[in-house]
C-alpha cells in the first residue's frame, strides 16, 4: 500500500527522479495488484458472517448486511470437527517434515552431478509427474498395502514428489560445488555434506517446500474419502467440511430422483460455504509469515562465507 | 545452527512416538471398524445394540453420533445404522471404487453396476419373513423388480402410497407465477402460454421495479448443467403429457415420441425467442449458475418461471423471511394452447419398480438387517422417524392429529437440530401418503392442517381465489394407476442407460447438444435459422438409437405387468 | 557455468559412463538411492498396470484379469468416431498453452517486482494477501468472477459503461472469444501470489556482492533487476518451464466446468470434461485411461522435446 512512500524513504546518498518514479510505478501495480487479489477474501469473509437466508439474496460485496455468527456456529457445531483437526494438523505436521527430509536427501543425491545413476533418477521421477495409472489401480495398491483404515495413507503414498524434488534440485544446482568438494577432502561422507553443509544453506527453498507440502496436506480430503471413511477417528477437517459442503451437488444429479429424496436434502447455503472456507484458510494462512523470515537475500551465500 | 537441528530431531522423535500411539491405535479401531460393518455388537448398557453401516450415492447430511432419535430407534429395535453420502465424487466413481476393492457397506443403493459385479444379495427367499418389507409393495410390484436371474435384489424406498395421496405442495414442475402478479390483474384464468406472456409483459409495463428500485425479471430460465431441464423440458407438458421425463409415450398405441421436435417445442422456443427480444426473459439466463439463480428468486425479482418447486424452495424460504409481499409462488399448469387437460400434478404408485436398498455381498448378518428394515416400518417408528418424538417434535389433538407449534417447525427445518436430533433414515423405505395409523399424513408438510396455518395470507387469497385449498389444486388432479401405465416414469429407465448401448450413447450426445444449442436459439437474431442448426445438430446424434432402446424397454414393462406382448406384429 | 563443469570433471572421474568402477567409487550414493527407486517404482509405475484397461472393457466387479480384451475400441471412439474430440484437444491445448504463459509471465513479473520493494513491512503485507486467493475453492472463484462480470451490475461492465468502452453491458460469458482469456486470467488472478513463492524464494540465493559491483559500475534499479536478478532466477524458471510444457493438456476441469454455458461449450469443453461425461459418469473407465493415456504420452513427447531444446541452450533441464 504505502510501498511507494516507503521505498522512496529508503535512504539514497542523492535523490535521484527516475528511481523516484520506479518507486512510484511499483507501488501503483502492487497497490492494484492488492486491490484485487484482496477482493475475494474480503468478499467471502464478508459473506460468512452475514445472515444465510439473507446472503441468498446477494448483493453483498466487503460488508455483512446482516450480521450472524450463526454460519461459524454451524460449521463448529459438529462433533466431528474436533477429531478432524487434530487429525489435519498432525498429518500436516509428520506429512511436513517427513516428506521435506525424503524430498530433500533425494534431491541432494541427484544434484551430484558426477553421480552415475543422477539422469535416471531424475527422469524415472519426472515421468510421475506426467503418467498414472488412475484411480482404480493406485486404491488397489494402497489397499493391498494395508493402507486402508490407517493414518499412514496419509504420508507413505505422497511422500516424494517430483515437483518439488525438481525444485529443490535445482536450488541445490546452484550452490557452489566447492562446498561438497572441500567437505568432501576433508573426509566427511556424502550424508555428512547434506546434513552439515546442504541443510542450512537450503532454507529458502526448504521453506518454499515445507510450505506447499503443509498446503497440501491440510488441504486434501480425497484420501481420507477414500482409505478411512469408515474409521471415524481417523477423518480430517476437510473431509468433515466436505462433507458438510457436499450436500449440494455440483456434479450430477437427477431432477427426478432429487425430487424423491427432497426432504433429507440439507441446504448448504453459500455463507455456510464461506465460513468453511475461512475456518480451513486461517491456521494455514498463519504458518506463511512464519515461513516469510527463511526468504531474505543474502542469507545463503552470507551462511557460507563464514 | 546444531541446536536447532537437535530441536527438529527431537521434535520428529517425538512425533514419531505420538504416531506410534496412533499407529496402534489406528489399526486397532481399523479391525474393529471393519467387524462392526458388519453388525458387530456394542454392549449399549445390558441390551445389544447392532451396528450397521450404509453409503448412499446420493447428497446428504450425516447424522451426529450421538443423534437422539437414532438412539431412540436403537434401544426399540436393537439396530442402528451409520448412513454415509457422497461426497466430491460423482455417484458412479463413488460406487466403482467399492466394487473395485469388493468391499462394501452392508446397505447401499441399487445400481446396474453393483448387480452386474455380484455385489448384491437376493433378498427373495427371506421376504416371507419380514411382513413389514413384503406387504410394503404388491405382489406384482415386487415380480417387477425381478432380475434376469429371477430373484430380487432391491426394496424400492420412495413412491408409496399409504392409503391416499396428501400432497399439498406440487414438488414437481409447473410454471411458478408470484401471486402478486395474479393479484394485479385480478386473478384471470392464464391457461395458455401466449396468455402468461401477455399477462408478464403487462404485468411488467406497470411495475417494472421493485419498491428497493432494482429491475424486475419477468420471466427467468435455469440453464446450469443438469438443470437445464427447465429450458429443455416443458414442450412435453404444454401438449398435456406427464413428466416421463425424456420422451412422450402414447397412453392408446404405447409409441414414444420425441418432444424435442413436435410443433409444440419449435412453437415454444420461438415464444421464447420473442419475449427474449422483447426482454421479457433474463439476458443472462444462459451464464448464471445456479447459486446466482437463487439469489435472483430469493430478491423477489423474478415474476414467473418453469421450475421444479424442491429445486428454488430455499429461495422462497429466504422471501417468506424478508417479508416481501406478494412475491412466493404458485404453480401453473400452462399448455399450448387454452382449454387443454394438462398432467404437472401426477399422483399415484408405480406398478413397475425399479433401483432401491440393497444388502451388500460384505453384510454377514443379512436377516439382521432384514430384520432392522423390516423394523424402521413399524408403525410406532414410521412415526418416530417422519415427525419425531411427541410433545418435543410435535403435540396430538383431541382427534388423534398431529399438529406442530411455530418453535417445532422451526426446529424440522433447523440444520443442528436435524444433525443432532433427528433421524429419518431417509433412504430406507418410507411411507408416502398417510402414516400407519390411518389419519395423519406421512409428513408433517402433508398435513393438511399444518400446510394452511404456514400459509401466508395473500397465498391464502390467492389460493381461494381460484378455489383452491393446496398448491396442488391450483393444478388438474391426475392419478396415473400404474397398472393401467406400467411404463410410467420412463426417466426410471433412462436413469440405468450408459454408453454402452448406442441408445445410451445417443442420449449423452442429444443432451450435450441441447445444452449448446438451446440457449442459442433463444437468443437467436434469426430465429428459423438457428432452429434448423440445432435440428441438424440433433439429428446427428442419432437420437432414433435413444428411442428405439426406450420404446424397446416401454414394451418389456407393460409385458411384465400386463403379461402380454403389445409389440406390433411385423 | 562452463568454469566449473572443468573443474569438476578434473578431481572426479569423468561423469555420464556408468561403469563398475564408478559405482564402487559411489557407493554412499548408490546405497542412498536404492530405496528411492523402489520407492517410486512401486508407488508410481507399478498403478501403471492399470493402463491395461484402456485396451478391455473395464468393469470393475471382474477386475483386470477377467475384464473383456477389445483392442483398440477406445481410442477408435475418441480419435475416429468423434470428430468433436478433435476440436476438444484444441481447446485443451489453446487453454493450457495460455494458462502456462500468462501465469509465468505474472508470476516472475510479481516476484520480481515484489523483490524491489525494499521495506519489510509492506513487502510481507503484499506477499501474504497475493497468495491468499490461491485458498478459495474454484467454487467460490468463479462464483465471484460470475458476480463480477455480471450484466446485472457487474463491476466490470458498470465500469467499461462509465469510461464509454462499452455503450452497454454486456454478457462477457456468452462471448467464445473471450472465454479462453477469462479462464487464464482467472487462474492468473487466483494462482500469481502462490506461483510467484517458487521465484522468491530463488531470488534469495542469488549473491548480494553481485548487486553492490553492479552498483559501483553505475547501475539502476531497473538495469540491477533485469541484468542480476532475472539471470539469477533462470534456472528455476526453466525447470518450471519445462515441467510445465509437459503439463499443457492438463489445462484443467473445474474452472471450465463451472464457467461453462451453451453459448460458450464448442470452446469451453477440455479433455477432462469430455471424459467425465462420456466416460466416468458412464461408468465407462476404460476410455478414462484411453484418453489418460493419449495425455500422457503427448507430455512425454513435449518434455523431452523441451528438455533436448534446453540441453542445446546450455539451460537447467530436467534430466
Amino acid at each position: 500500500m504505502s510501498s511507494a512512500e516507503s521505498v522512496s524513504i529508503k535512504k539514497r546518498k542523492k535523490f535521484k527522479l527516475s528511481d523516484f518514479l520506479y518507486s512510484l510505478v511499483i507501488g501503483i501495480i502492487l497497490t492494484i495488484f492488492v486491490i484485487v487479489t484482496i477482493y475475494p477474501l474480503l468478499n467471502t469473509l464478508a459473506v460468512s458472517f452475514n445472515d444465510a437466508m439473507d446472503a441468498l439474496r446477494g448483493g453483498i460485496y466487503l460488508w455483512p448486511r446482516k450480521w450472524t455468527l450463526q454460519n461459524y456456529i454451524t460449521v463448529l457445531r459438529k462433533e466431528s470437527m474436533v477429531t478432524g483437526l487434530y487429525i489435519s494438523v498432525l498429518r500436516t505436521v509428520v506429512g511436513t517434515v517427513l516428506q521435506l527430509s525424503v524430498t530433500a536427501l533425494i534431491a541432494f543425491v541427484i544434484s551430484r552431478k558426477n553421480f552415475v545413476f543422477a539422469k535416471p533418477i531424475a527422469l524415472l521421477y519426472t515421468l510421475t509427474m506426467y503418467v498414472n495409472g488412475g484411480l482404480i489401480p493406485s486404491f488397489l495398491l494402497n489397499k493391498a498395502l494395508g493402507f486402508t483404515n490407517s493414518f499412514w495413507v496419509y504420508i507413505i503414498p505422497g511422500l516424494v514428489s517430483a515437483f518439488n524434488m525438481l525444485v529443490i534440485r535445482t536450488y541445490m544446482n546452484g550452490l557452489p560445488d566447492s562446498l561438497e568438494e572441500s567437505a568432501m577432502i576433508d573426509g566427511a561422507g556424502y550424508f555428512t555434506v547434506f546434513v552439515k553443509i546442504y541443510v542450512p544453506l537450503c532454507k529458502p527453498v526448504f521453506a518454499t517446500i515445507a510450505l506447499f507440502i503443509a498446503v497440501g496436506q491440510w488441504n486434501s480430503w480425497f484420501d481420507t474419502m477414500l482409505y478411512n471413511r469408515m474409521a471415524s477417528n481417523l477423518t480430517t477437517l476437510q473431509y468433515e467440511l466436505m462433507k458438510l459442503l457436499s450436500s449440494v451437488s455440483q456434479l450430477s444429479g437427477d431432477p427426478n430422483k432429487s425430487a424423491s429424496a427432497v426432504t433429507s436434502a440439507q441446504v448448504t447455503t453459500t455463507s455456510v460455504r464461506a465460513a468453511a472456507t475461512i475456518l480451513t484458510c486461517l491456521p494455514i494462512v498463519a504458518l506463511y509469515p512464519f515461513l516469510q523470515r527463511y526468504f531474505v537475500t543474502g542469507l545463503t551465500i552470507g551462511g557460507v562465507k563464514e | 545452527m546444531k541446536k536447532q537441528i537437535f530441536a527438529v530431531l527431537s521434535s520428529a522423535a517425538i512425533i514419531s512416538s505420538l504416531l506410534a500411539g496412533c499407529g496402534g491405535n489406528s489399526s486397532q479401531s481399523g479391525a474393529s471398524s471393519s467387524a462392526s460393518s458388519s453388525a458387530s455388537a456394542s454392549s449399549e448398557g445390558s441390551k445389544q445394540i447392532k451396528e450397521f453401516t450404509a453409503f448412499f450415492d446420493r447428497q446428504g447430511s450425516e447424522l451426529n453420533q450421538d443423534n437422539e432419535i437414532q438412539q431412540i430407534i436403537a434401544e426399540k429395535i436393537g439396530a442402528k445404522c451409520k448412513e454415509t453420502w457422497l461426497t466430491g465424487q460423482t455417484a458412479e466413481e463413488a460406487v466403482g471404487m467399492y466394487i473395485a476393492s469388493g468391499e462394501y457397506p452392508d446397505f447401499m443403493n441399487w445400481t446396474p453396476q453393483l448387480q452386474e459385479a455380484g455385489a448384491l444379495v437376493a433378498i427373495d427367499e427371506y421376504l416371507d419373513k419380514y411382513p413389514n418389507i413384503k406387504n410394503f409393495w404388491s405382489e406384482s410390484q415386487w415380480n417387477s423388480l425381478r432380475q434376469a436371474d429371477g430373484h430380487i435384489y432391491s426394496i424400492p424406498q420412495f413412491g408409496k402410497i399409504n392409503i391416499k395421496a396428501m400432497d399439498t405442495q406440487q414438488n414437481g414442475e409447473a410454471f411458478w407465477i408470484q401471486t402478486r402478479v395474479l393479484k394485479w390483474a385480478n386473478y384471470p384464468k392464464v391457461e395458455s402460454l401466449d396468455q402468461l406472456f401477455d399477462l408478464l409483459e403487462k404485468y411488467y409495463a406497470a411495475n417494472p421495479t421493485m419498491p428497493d428500485g432494482s429491475s424486475v425479471i419477468p420471466f427467468e430460465i435455469l440453464a446450469y448443467d443438469w438443470y437445464y431441464f427447465c429450458l429443455e423440458n416443458p414442450p412435453q407438458f404444454l401438449d398435456g403429457y406427464p413428466n416421463n421425463g425424456r420422451c412422450i409415450v402414447d397412453p392408446k398405441t404405447y409409441l414414444v415420441s420425441d418432444y424435442n421436435i413436435t410443433p409444440t417445442a419449435k412453437r415454444y422456443f420461438k415464444k421464447l425467442n420473442e419475449e427474449y427480444k422483447k426482454g421479457i426473459i433474463d439476458p443472462e439466463f444462459m451464464t448464471m449458475n445456479h447459486d446466482q439463480f437463487l439469489e435472483k428468486i430469493a430478491s423477489g425479482r423474478v415474476l414467473c418461471m418453469v421450475e421444479q418447486h424442491w429445486d428454488f424452495a430455499t429461495a422462497e424460504d429466504s422471501i417468506k423471511s424478508q417479508k416481501l409481499e406478494g412475491c412466493t409462488y404458485v404453480p401453473l399448469g400452462i399448455t399450448i394452447e387454452p382449454g387443454m387437460k394438462e398432467m404437472y400434478y401426477v399422483s399415484g404408485e408405480s406398478a413397475t419398480l425399479s433401483g432401491g436398498l440393497s444388502i451388500t455381498k460384505s453384510c454377514k448378518d443379512v436377516e439382521g438387517a432384514l430384520k432392522f428394515v423390516n423394523d424402521l416400518l413399524d408403525p410406532e417408528i414410521v412415526t418416530l422417524r417422519s415427525w419425531g418424538v411427541e410433545g418435543k417434535d410435535y403435540l396430538v389433538d383431541e382427534n388423534g392429529l398431529f399438529y406442530r407449534t411455530d418453535e417445532m417447525r422451526e426446529n424440522a427445518v433447523n440444520a443442528d437440530y436435524k444433525a443432532s436430533h433427528l433421524c429419518s433414515y431417509s433412504y430406507f423405505p418410507n411411507y408416502g401418503g398417510m402414516n400407519p395409523d390411518g389419519k395423519n399424513a406421512a409428513t408433517p408438510d402433508t398435513q393438511p392442517s399444518e400446510f394452511f396455518n404456514g400459509l401466508r395470507p395473500e397465498v391464502q387469497e390467492c389460493l381461494t381465489a381460484y378455489g383452491a385449498k393446496t398448491y396442488v389444486e391450483m393444478l388438474d388432479n391426475n392419478v396415473i394407476d400404474g397398472k393401467d401405465q406400467p411404463w410410467y416414469p420412463m426417466w426410471s429407465f433412462v436413469g440405468t442407460m450408459t454408453s454402452e448401448t448406442p441408445g445410451g450413447l445417443a442420449w449423452t450426445k442429444m443432451e450435450e447438444t441441447k445444452k449448446q444449442y438451446l440457449p442459442q436459439v433463444v437468443v437467436a437474431n434469426d430465429f428459423e435459422k438457428e432452429w434448423s442448426t440445432y435440428l441438424e445438430a440433433y439429428k446427428k446424434c442419432k437420437p432414433e438409437d435413444f428411442f428405439a432402446e426406450v420404446q424397446e424397454a416401454v414394451y418389456n414393462r407393460i409385458k411384465l405387468v400386463w403379461g402380454k406382448d403389445v409389440r406390433p406384429k411385423s | 557455468m562452463e568454469a566449473k563443469k572443468t573443474k569438476k570433471q578434473s578431481i572426479n572421474i569423468a561423469s555420464g559412463a556408468i561403469t563398475w568402477k564408478a559405482i564402487k567409487k559411489q557407493k554412499e550414493l548408490v546405497l542412498l538411492s536404492i530405496p528411492f527407486v523402489a520407492y517410486v517404482l512401486l508407488f508410481c509405475y507399478v498403478p501403471l498396470l492399470g493402463w491395461i484397461m484402456a485396451f478391455q472393457n473395464y468393469k470393475p466387479g471382474l477386475g483386470f484379469l477377467h475384464s473383456k480384451f477389445i483392442g483398440l475400441d477406445k481410442f477408435k471412439f475418441l480419435f475416429v468416431d468423434n470428430p468433436d474430440f478433435l476440436r476438444v484437444i484444441r481447446n485443451t491445448l489453446a487453454m493450457g498453452v495460455i494458462n502456462l504463459v500468462l501465469s509465468f509471465a505474472f508470476a516472475i513479473a510479481f516476484a520480481l517486482i515484489l523483490n524491489e520493494v525494499v521495506h519489510k513491512a509492506p513487502k510481507k503485507f503484499v506477499q501474504t494477501v497475493s497468495y491468499l486467493p490461491h485458498f478459495l475453492s474454484m467454487i467460490i472463484v468463479c462464483g465471484i468472477l460470475q458476480d463480477v462480470l455480471s450484466i446485472d451490475h457487474g463491476i466490470v461492465n458498470e465500469i467499461l459503461v462509465k469510461l464509454h468502452v462499452l455503450k452497454e453491458p454486456i454478457n462477457f460469458l456468452t462471448y467464445k472469444s473471450l472465454f479462453w482469456w477469462i479462464v487464464g486470467f482467472t487462474n492468473v488472478w487466483k494462482e500469481t501470489g502462490w506461483n510467484s513463492i517458487i521465484y522468491i524464494a530463488a531470488i534469495t540465493a542469488i549473491n548480494p556482492d553481485l548487486y553492490d559491483s553492479a552498483a559501483i559500475d553505475g547501475a539502476g534499479r531497473f538495469r540491477k533487476m533485469w541484468h542480476i536478478t532475472l539471470p539469477g532466477i533462470k534456472p528455476t524458471i526453466f525447470i518450471l518451464l519445462l515441467i510445465n510444457i509437459g503439463n499443457v493438456l492438463n489445462a484443467g476441469f473445474e474452472i471450465q466446468y463451472l464457467l461453462t454455458n451453451g453459448m460458450v461449450q464448442s470452446v469451453s469443453q477440455t479433455i477432462d470434461i469430455y471424459v467425465l461425461k462420456f466416460g466416468i459418469s458412464q461408468c465407462d473407465y476404460s476410455l478414462g485411461t484411453a484418453a489418460g493415456i493419449f495425455k500422457s504420452v503427448v507430455s512425454i513427447i513435449l518434455i523431452f522435446l523441451a528438455n533436448s531444446a534446453a540441453k542445446a541452450a546450455g539451460e537447467e533441464r530436467l534430466f
